[in-house]
């Protein structure tokens, strides 16, 4: 038993993994990249936006989007992939992030000389410079501008049309049991704000608290938000909104599923605050 | 020491409903509001029920099986029966999400059966002809166990990062889940298995002295351990499926009853139901409240006292053998 509490106490540690950036990449390759591997989903939905869907040869268990991942290798989790598998495929890069993959893995293939690129972002307002840093190491460089200066001029619409919006209290809703909500600091917070929304949950010490029920209660959200998947998720059960029944979120009918985008920074996370903005505004 | 025990009942429930009034915001039992008299009647009244069942199951399950198994360190996780239970929750959460099992079985349900199992397969382990011998019992729990946390660190190591951290939250023991759903079910089995118990005290009080001793005080060693152990395995299933698994109140609380109280089963067992219950529910109240509006999972807070005290009485154990 205490060795599993141990186990346990260091895969906690793990989740909690500080926000203290990794190391730039010390890959200066004068070629472009041709045999590239993706650590994380939302770094291979970036390099198929970046037009390098085919030159993608290791992606990770849980890249599901676009389609086409289906029939690329797999290299194992976030926090776990496979050393072995990476090193077979003959990477010439490999893409990881600072949000879900481990600290001190890009040291690791470093020393197999294995070319690395970390995506430093986190938020959405640091997207685009990642982005272009990105389309140096991939030597799409002019794309990748192109797909920056789109993506800014695209956030700045929509934030334009945000600021016309009346300000609201609102949560996203990550899991409802345990209450898992996004908290400051994170891009899904970003995305409320420039929706209009003031995250309830801001004063939390932690990216994506567990958040205590009565005070989501007390704070009285006007609009409840979570992801699509939980339509029909059981535990998103009436017993659990009846429990929110006082809020005026429910008491008015405003809970509202978003897709996932939100919860992934990446290509379709623009598109998010977009369709966001559009079931805010159907409903006003 | 009747004087000493009845402080013990009187202080537990003042500090019982003192809990119920502190959480992230305090509400004044005096001017209650109508948002104040939802939040106790919706939240904090199932939650201080769950946490008052839970610390008392675990609290009488610990006292049984340190005297069944005729070991101080003896607690209602030692026989594997919260790995079994973690594993069947963790199963149904991580790899069973959407329309799979959880649809059709809830979690506190599955956490049970898993608990369940596991205790009817340390019984028929630890049975060999017609008698059960403590340290079969311990070493066959303690197998299983090993073989099921195995299995539950496999899962574990093949989950998304999100559903990780739900079943992490799960494991350190989570009340925030409390409503009065499966209430009624907990309350029942928690309420037969004591019963059980306290018509037994007087076999527990005989099997501390040996199996010898038992029999030739009329008990039959092997069937009053059969049917405690039954019993522990009883209130430790319902305790880990409405609350996760909450570390060291099965360790701690009968030692501490045994200090103020001594060691009479008579006695060790309801004392043990009310003090496992008060300790949950203050463990509990800190955790909602420290870091509010994040919450903290009430296991971290008793692992956080307990341990401590569990390396004290190692300690001190290790001096009286010297």
């Amino acid at each position: 038993m205490k060795n599993i509490i141990l186990h346990f106490f260091i895969l906690i540690l793990l989740l909690f993994q500080s926000t203290e950036a990794f190391g730039q990449e010390l890959n200066m390759n004068k070629k472009p990249p041709l045999r590239i591997i993706s650590l994380a989903p939302n770094m291979t939905e970036i390099i198929f936006a970046l037009g390098l869907g085919d030159k993608l040869i290791g992606v990770t268990d849980f890249c599901d989007y676009p389609p086409e991942v289906k029939t690329k290798s797999k290299i194992g989790g976030m926090t776990n992939p496979s050393i072995e598998a990476i090193i077979r495929l003959k990477p010439d890069l490999v893409i990881m992030t600072t949000d879900g993959n481990l600290q001190g893995f890009e040291k690791k293939l470093l020393r197999l000389n294995i070319p690395t690129h970390v995506f430093l972002a986190r938020t959405i307002s640091d997207y685009t410079k990642s982005i272009r840093e990105l389309g140096l190491a991939l030597g799409v460089e002019k794309r990748a501008n192109q797909y920056a200066t789109e993506t800014e001029i695209a956030l700045k619409r929509l934030k334009a049309l945000g600021e016309r919006r009346k300000t609201q209290s609102g949560v996203f809703i990550v899991w409802p049991e345990p209450l898992i909500v996004a908290g400051p600091g994170t891009f899904t917070a970003e995305a409320m704000a420039i929706v209009g929304l003031t995250n309830v949950a801001q004063n939390a010490r932690t990216a994506w608290p567990k958040f205590s029920l009565e005070e989501l209660i007390r704070s009285s959200p006007e609009i409840i938000l979570t992801s699509k998947k939980h339509k029909e998720d059981y535990l998103f059960s009436n017993n659990f909104i009846k429990k929110l029944g006082s809020t005026p979120a429910i008491q008015n009918n405003r809970i509202f599923f978003t897709t996932d985008a939100l919860l992934r920074l990446g290509p379709r996370t623009i598109g998010g605050i977009e369709e966001l903005l559009i079931l805010l505004s159907d409903e006003n | 020491m009747k004087t000493k025990s009845y402080i013990l009942i009187v202080f537990s429930i003042l500090i019982s409903t003192l809990c119920l009034f502190i959480g992230p915001e305090f509400i004044n039992p005096f001017s209650i509001s109508g948002l104040d008299k939802e939040i106790l009647l919706s939240i904090r009244v199932p939650r201080l029920l769950t946490s008052l069942l839970i610390g008392s199951a675990l609290g009488v399950a610990g006292a049984i099986l340190q005297g069944v198994l005729r070991n101080p360190l003896a607690d209602p996780y030692i026989l594997g029966i919260s790995s079994g239970s973690a594993l069947f929750a963790v199963f149904a959460m991580t790899l069973g999400s959407g329309l799979t099992l959880l649809s059709f079985f809830s979690l506190p349900f599955l956490a049970f059966l898993g608990a369940m199992t596991t205790g009817v397969i340390v019984g028929l382990l630890s049975f060999k002809e017609g008698r059960v011998v403590p340290e079969r019992l311990l070493l066959a729990g303690i197998g299983l166990g090993f073989l099921f946390s195995s299995a539950l660190i496999l899962i574990l190591s093949l989950a998304t990062e999100l559903n990780l951290r739900r079943a992490m939250l799960w494991l350190f023991g989570d009340l925030s889940l409390a409503d009065y759903t499966y209430l009624p079910v907990g309350v029942l089995i928690v309420t037969t298995a004591l019963l059980i118990t306290i018509l037994k005290t007087k076999a527990l009080n005989a099997l501390a002295l040996g199996d010898d001793i038992a029999f030739s005080l009329g008990f039959s060693p092997s069937r009053e351990r059969l049917i405690l152990f039954t019993a522990a395995s009883l209130m430790t299933a319902a305790a880990v499926s409405l609350g996760g698994i909450i570390g060291f109140i099965g360790l701690l609380i009968p030692h501490i009853v045994r200090f103020s109280a001594g060691s009479d089963a008579r006695i060790l067992i309801p004392l043990s139901a009310i003090t496992g219950a008060a300790v949950l529910c203050v463990a509990d109240t800190i955790a909602r409240t420290v870091l509010s509006p994040t919450e903290l999972p009430s296991g971290i807070i008793t692992a956080l006292i307990g341990a401590p005290y569990f390396l004290y009485l190692l300690r001190k154990k290790r001096m009286l053998w010297e």
